[in-house]
């Protein structure tokens, strides 16, 4: 009797200590992402666990993409024109203030670009810019000139990696305590939690969220745990053995690709025919359930969504003796098609990524191929990922992983298939002048050309295996009225987010 | 005792120097950390600006010269990734180890020497065969298994404790068990062999001939003889607890410098590895002394 009583006072103590620390306050939301922000510095959005801390809480973009149209929408920019090819105009929002009472304006515009394009901190955001030199000038408060040492038809788009700080922020020094113009600021920064409070003087629609708090765990099971238990209200990216509530998780394409590259340069790769038997020869609807029933197969290297996909373009087919009739026609032509090929790996690159590489290897062996698997980690897989490629790399295909969701197929199509694209094993001219011509193309002629670029990428050049378009899972808990979308992987504007009731 | 102590620390240093430099050269060995820094859509030009901002275009020795030379002005680099001093990264992380570990040994030794010595005064018993299943069974389970099957049962199961994080009490519960479990149940094991062998000797024979009190001989007697295999033993699982306790740290959020040094290696953050490793190396060489202190306080035969 005394024991059972001893043990039911020690569990209510425990109760009230865990629902004490489950206590939620009524506009207050918990937010457990897979990792912990290694700084805060808003020139780094684009990497995941910053930009869905800052990106549109904090610092505010001059345009945000549209995730259904991939098309730049109005935000601290309200209009843009182009007057050349090389300069647009950009009219900034007017009433705006930063977090620490500074005006937005021309000025604080052209303080943030130069930060970001200035090279006295590391800032990962400036990569979209790719090697382009900007000059920027102010010529009103509201109006700011961005000139360029190429055209750059897409500026609109690009704008959106542009985030605008307070030009009281560190010009040469990394920040954790950045000052924007968004709907909350940050309250705190600690080895624990990143906490985020509204700011009375948004321009703004007023958010219903008043505070959130992030924390981060790297283990999906616990994340979707903390949700299911009240912890948390919301976690991204948590693997598919743990999304196993209809009611809370959601499923979204999650602009990442995975595909195989393949190393065009090196015999027996450089044979179209063994490029195409390397597509046929894998059973894709067996693949697919690695990667769950929502996975969408891909004929392409962007998601539906994205300015240049092509609705129409069909992934390769499963036909494995098809894929042996080409590889017979090659090596009669004289192409060593048992010639060791190394299929590259990288450990972790996605979940089941490992599984994947085995089946396909024993896929390409099935059909006559002598493919090897060789698992890396990342520091090593980078070196043949990016050029300069290893001398003595030989024949081999490579694991990857793209993520598009800047709404548009220029930060795809030249990476991967012009002569001096970063990942591309490709050297033709004409391809190059084609690709050259639809980056400075605007509108539908733009879309078309990528379009164009795509259908021969699958079908004449075959310089890659495009795989699935992924999938990502969200958990989000009860009290909350939002889904994720495409553009969940690089930020979750809290400002979006409805309570129920 | 302060020659000892004296040499012992001049020796340490002259280790940790040594230490230092090995990890010096063994970190840039594993790669240029541009390539993991930057975007992989990064331009040439703009990994080679990383590197020339961060120094790491110099030759290795001369970045070596370096880092000796702010060393001796206590300047321990700046974190690549944290944008702050990579010193103050490990000493902010160091203290939430070190309670974990301080808690945990505490807990796990007392709990030990108690079930242990009971164990070995009643071999053979009920309890001795519990004691040893327990214990085997503590020492072998894989933490990170008990630290999710915990999580499973007494956070989400029975909604008693908090899944994971900081900040109550209640966070504590989970991280120490599961921290306990392995040293309690290898030091019951040490405790249980050692009183064996001293409770066979003729003094604790001669001790109950002449009437003295069980417990009297079994933690008077028995236990203080038992008690240098005892400290050597924990000493060594509290050097692996100060050292970080990762699994525990990454599966429960809790924000220690062992899952900090490993994300440090991982992502090239060289200065942080630096760092976290000599202030963990420090409290390592200054936990050995303190155990050797020790062994002279518990033995009086032990003379330094």
């Amino acid at each position: 009797m005394r024991r059972t009583g001893v043990l039911t006072i020690a569990s209510a103590i425990l109760s009230a200590a865990a629902s004490s620390a489950m206590a939620q306050g009524a506009q207050e939301i918990h937010v457990v992402l897979p990792e912990q922000p290694a700084n805060l510095e808003p020139c780094g959005t684009i990497i995941t666990n910053v930009g869905q801390i800052l990106s549109q809480n904090v610092v505010e973009p001059l345009t945000a993409i549209d995730p259904k149209t991939g098309q730049p929408q109005p935000k601290l920019a309200t209009e843009w024109t182009q007057v050349d090819p090389t300069a647009w105009h950009i009219r900034l929002r007017e009433g705006v203030k930063f977090q620490d009472g500074s005006d937005f304006n021309a000025e604080a515009v052209v303080f943030s670009i130069n930060r970001m394009t200035g090279g006295k901190i590391t800032c990962s955001n400036n990569a979209k810019f790719g090697d382009a030199k900007l000059t920027v000038t102010a010529i009103d408060d509201l109006t700011v000139e961005i000139k360029s040492d190429k055209p750059q038809p897409i500026l609109p788009t690009l704008l959106s990696v542009v985030m605008v700080v307070s030009p009281k922020t560190a010009e040469d020094k990394a920040v954790n305590d950045p000052v924007g113009t968004g709907p909350f600021k940050l309250s705190s920064f600690s080895p624990q939690a990143v906490v985020l409070e509204a700011f009375d003087g948004y321009w703004g629609n007023k958010p219903e969220i008043t505070r959130a708090t992030y924390v981060w765990r790297p283990e999906s099971s616990i994340r979707a745990a903390m949700v299911e238990t009240g912890e948390a209200d919301l976690t991204p990216s948590i693997a598919i053995q743990d999304a196993t509530n209809p009611e809370t998780d959601f499923a979204y394409l999650n602009s990442e690709t995975t595909a195989i590259r393949i190393d065009t340069s090196q015999p027996p790769l450089d044979d179209l025919r063994v490029r195409k038997a390397l597509n046929l020869a894998i059973d894709w609807e067996g693949m697919g359930q690695l990667f769950g029933d929502d996975v969408k197969r891909a004929s392409q290297m962007v998601v539906p969504g994205i300015n240049g996909h092509d609705a129409t373009l069909e992934p390769w087919p499963y036909d494995p003796e098809q894929a042996k009739k080409l590889l017979e026609e090659a090596a009669a032509d004289g192409f060593a098609i048992d010639a060791e090929i190394k299929l590259i790996g990288r450990n972790g690159i996605y979940p089941n990524g490992a599984e994947a590489m085995e089946a396909m290897m024993t896929m390409w062996q099935a059909v006559g191929l002598n493919v090897k698997l060789t698992m890396l980690d990342v520091a090593d897989w980078l070196r043949y990922l990016q050029k300069p490629f290893p001398e003595e790399r030989g024949a081999n295909l490579l694991q990857m992983m793209h993520d598009n969701n800047k709404g548009d197929a220029a930060f795809t199509i030249p990476i991967f298939y012009r002569s001096s694209g970063n990942y591309s094993t490709l050297s033709d001219a004409a391809l190059d002048k084609e690709i050259d011509a639809a980056m400075a193309a605007t509108g539908e002629a733009r879309t078309q050309s990528f379009k164009a670029l795509f259908d021969k990428a699958r079908k004449e050049v075959v310089a890659d295996i495009p795989m699935f378009h992924m999938i990502g899972y969200t958990r989000v808990g009860p009290r909350l009225d939002w889904a994720p979308d495409i553009t969940t992987n690089s930020e979750i504007p809290l400002a979006n987010i409805r309570l129920k009731d | 005792m302060f020659s000892y102590i004296g040499r012992r620390a001049s020796h340490s240093i002259l280790s940790v120097i040594g230490l230092l430099t090995l990890v010096f050269f063994l970190t840039r060995l594993t790669g240029d950390p541009s390539a993991l820094y930057l975007p992989l859509d990064a331009t040439a030009e703009a990994r080679a600006a990383f590197a020339s901002l961060n120094g790491l275009d110099q030759p290795v020795h001369w970045q070596f010269a370096e880092y000796l030379k702010d060393l001796l002005q206590l300047d321990f680099g700046q974190s690549l990734r944290q944008n702050r001093s990579a010193m103050e990264v490990a000493l902010q992380a160091f203290p939430e180890t070190l309670k974990l570990a301080l808690v945990a040994i505490t807990l796990s030794t007392a709990l030990a020497i108690l079930v242990g010595s009971l164990a070995a005064a009643r071999a053979g018993s009920l309890f001795d065969r519990i004691a040893g299943v327990a214990s085997l069974a503590g020492a072998s389970a894989p933490d990170f298994w008990v630290a999710i099957v915990g999580i499973l049962v007494f956070a989400v199961g029975l909604e008693l404790l908090p899944t994971s994080g900081t900040g109550t009490w209640a966070h504590w519960i989970m991280p120490i068990f599961v921290l306990t479990l392995r040293p309690f149940g290898l030091l019951v094991q040490v405790v249980r062999g050692a009183m064996l062998s001293a409770l066979a000797s003729p003094y604790i024979k001669t001790a109950r001939a002449k009437g003295v009190r069980r417990t009297k001989i079994i933690f008077g007697h028995a236990l203080r003889n038992s008690l240098l295999p005892i400290v050597t033993v924990a000493g060594d699982l509290a050097t692996s607890l100060v050292n970080g306790a990762v699994v525990v740290e990454t599966i429960f959020g809790w924000p220690g410098i062992g899952k900090l040094m490993i994300d440090a290696i991982i992502q090239r953050d060289f200065a942080v590895v630096q760092s976290t490793i000599l202030v963990t190396a420090t409290a390592i060489f200054i936990l050995n002394i303190a155990v050797d202190l020790l062994y002279a306080f518990l033995d009086p035969r032990i003379r330094y």
